[in-house]
């Protein structure tokens, strides 16, 4: 199948420091890319990249086969490409349904085929629709992290960027929502999964991308990517690993 | 049945909000004919532009959450720009659609560098701007530089006139302020202000959004300025650039309820009346009393009078079971 994203040497420096360091890879059509790595790896930062929310300092991005590195944030959206955060940003002063009309009303627009055109459609698929009148600041953890993906279903993604949308949530709330992830595939949306837990990762990815201190450590399926020693030693450490 | 009562409780508050203001308007469109004195025409006419100068503030500082502290730029150029073009011979109509034109325009070149600011920077800014603006004013010898621009008066002062021109002008910008908040743009201004990165990133472009709303309401207080010009024939600069019009503007939507549709306007009254009836008597007194409500409202109320109302409307109802205000 023919990639929807495709990096090419991309990286980024933070006053001399390389967050992101020459990093390809490609996310096919329709995939669940698994993007691992431990705290500091540069995952957020890769993504933050992708998004537009932080401008590349050089390599590429293209995207359907447009380049779009260095676009704003409001642009990838348009071109199909949204994002979640790894903590929660609701607007707070706004109901459960007034945050997922935002990503409806200035998110991409609606694609041939899409049945989906209302808030409370995109609220019970994420089983928060008994909750639309309630503001946003009122919901837990778990029920704020699916408002976001909610919204961010709302603005249409062809790609969609989720940042560790397990963290903090019990073993049951992550469950639900790594079902949802998979629900979002089978619906036609390619996914790149950023997660630092490796358990959730394997258990739902085809192809899965590990980064260490800014670089690819390694590529390719789960059980490959797990049995590999460098990414068990940048996990746990050379000398546990001996 | 349930749903039949919440069917009906939602369409009488429809109509409560659609109809109280309208019966609010014909009211004060009644009063100069129950025959009221000059003076308290002129009270209402000041607190009319206030409302109007506050309405417009909060489209940006309320709704964006962008705290400008330069709107006395808008409500001055305006005042200038209506005083010009009523001597150039335009109808009073022309002059504020002229006023409202240039307080746009200007306020593109004021938000196209300072929106690239953020937070306290971009407050800080705007005081920068207000002040530059004022002081090219003073020495600016086409207009009178500090001693001011006199109108020259075509007919006889019809005060009638005046009030029903600051009255159809607070009417549109508290309707222009209702549209916003339950519009596309608002939905854009609000996200702006509660997390611009998020709203960047599903899709809102924050700076062309907070152009917009600049733009709208500038020309709202340029028109506020315009109404001003036109009742007093006269304006100099520190009277409509000096930095306690721009605080003004920005204490009464804190005052009544910021980021509300009619927090600008209670606060527009409050600060008209408590204005007018102090500033005569103790010349300084008016300050303290802003100063003081300023710092009761932040540390109890920020929700400013209107969220006051609101708490004692929920005490009434959880006391009595009934009075639920929406």
């Amino acid at each position: 199948m023919a990639p929807i994203l495709k990096l090419d040497r991309l990286s980024k420096n933070f006053a001399g420091l390389a967050a992101v360091k020459d990093v390809s890879f490609e996310v096919e059509e329709g995939g669940l890319f698994g993007l691992i790595g431990p705290n500091g790896a540069g995952k957020t930062t890769l993504l933050s990249i992708i998004a537009g929310s932080i401008q590349p300092t050089s390599g590429s991005i293209v995207f359907q086969g447009h380049e779009i590195s260095g676009a704003k944030p409001y642009h990838a959206v348009r071109a199909g490409i949204v994002r979640t955060h790894q903590i929660p940003k609701p607007f707070r002063g706004l109901s459960v349904r007034e945050n997922v009309e935002v990503g409806l009303r200035f998110g991409r627009s609606k694609r041939a085929g899409d049945k989906t055109n209302n808030a409370m459609e995109f609220l019970d698929r994420v089983a928060l629709a008994h909750l639309h009148l309630m503001p946003a600041s009122a919901l837990s953890v778990g029920d704020m992290k699916r408002l976001e993906l909610a919204r961010t279903l709302a603005a249409r993604p062809s790609l969609l960027l989720c940042d560790e949308v397990c963290s903090g949530l019990t073993q049951t709330e992550a469950a639900s929502i790594l079902e949802l992830l998979c629900d979002i595939r089978r619906a036609g949306t390619s996914i790149l999964y950023v997660e630092h837990n490796l358990k959730a990762i394997m258990s739902i990815c085809d192809r899965v991308i590990v980064m260490n201190s800014g670089q690819k450590l390694a590529e390719g399926p789960p059980e490959a990517v797990q049995n590999n020693p460098s990414v068990i030693e940048a996990y746990i450490g050379k000398a546990a690993h001996k | 049945m349930k749903e039949n009562t919440a069917g009906s409780k939602n369409s009488v508050s429809r109509f409560m909000a659609t109809a109280a203001p309208l019966v609010l308007l014909l009211v004060l469109a009644l009063v100069p004919l129950v025959g009221p004195g000059p003076n308290t025409i002129r009270l209402l006419f000041i607190s009319l532009v206030w409302i109007t100068a506050s309405v417009a503030w909060n489209i940006l500082g309320g709704f964006a959450g962008q705290v400008s502290f330069g709107f006395a730029v808008f409500y001055g150029l305006g005042a200038y720009a209506t005083a010009i073009s009523l001597n150039a011979g335009l109808d009073r109509v022309t002059s504020l659609a002229l006023a409202a034109l240039v307080g746009a325009t200007i306020s593109l070149l004021v938000g196209l560098p300072t929106f690239r600011l953020r937070g306290p920077y971009f407050a800080i800014a705007t005081i920068g701007v207000s002040e530059a603006v004022r002081v090219v004013m003073t020495n600016l010898a086409v207009t009178g530089g500090a001693s001011g621009y006199r109108i020259t008066e075509k007919g006889a002062f019809n005060q009638h006139l005046h009030f029903y021109m600051a009255l159809g002008l607070a009417a549109a910008a508290v309707a222009i302020s209702m549209w916003i908040r339950h519009s596309k743009l608002g939905l854009a201004l609000i996200s702006i202000r509660e997390d611009q990165d998020a709203a960047s990133d599903l899709g809102v472009n924050p700076y062309g959004t907070k152009l917009l709303a600049h733009a709208l309401a500038a020309a709202l207080a340029a028109a506020a300025g315009g109404v001003y010009a036109g009742y007093s024939a006269f304006v100099h600069p520190n009277g409509v650039f000096g930095f306690d019009i721009s605080v003004a503007i920005l204490l009464m939507p804190i005052i009544g309820g910021i980021g509300t549709v009619w927090g600008p306007v209670i606060g527009a009254v409050v600060y008209g009346l408590v204005q007018e009836e102090l500033i005569a008597s103790f010349p300084q007194f008016h300050l303290l009393l802003y100063g003081g409500l300023l710092i009761l409202i932040i540390l109890f109320e920020p929700g400013g009078v209107l969220g006051l109302i609101n708490q004692l409307f929920r005490f009434v109802k959880a006391r009595t079971g009934v009075g639920a205000h929406t």
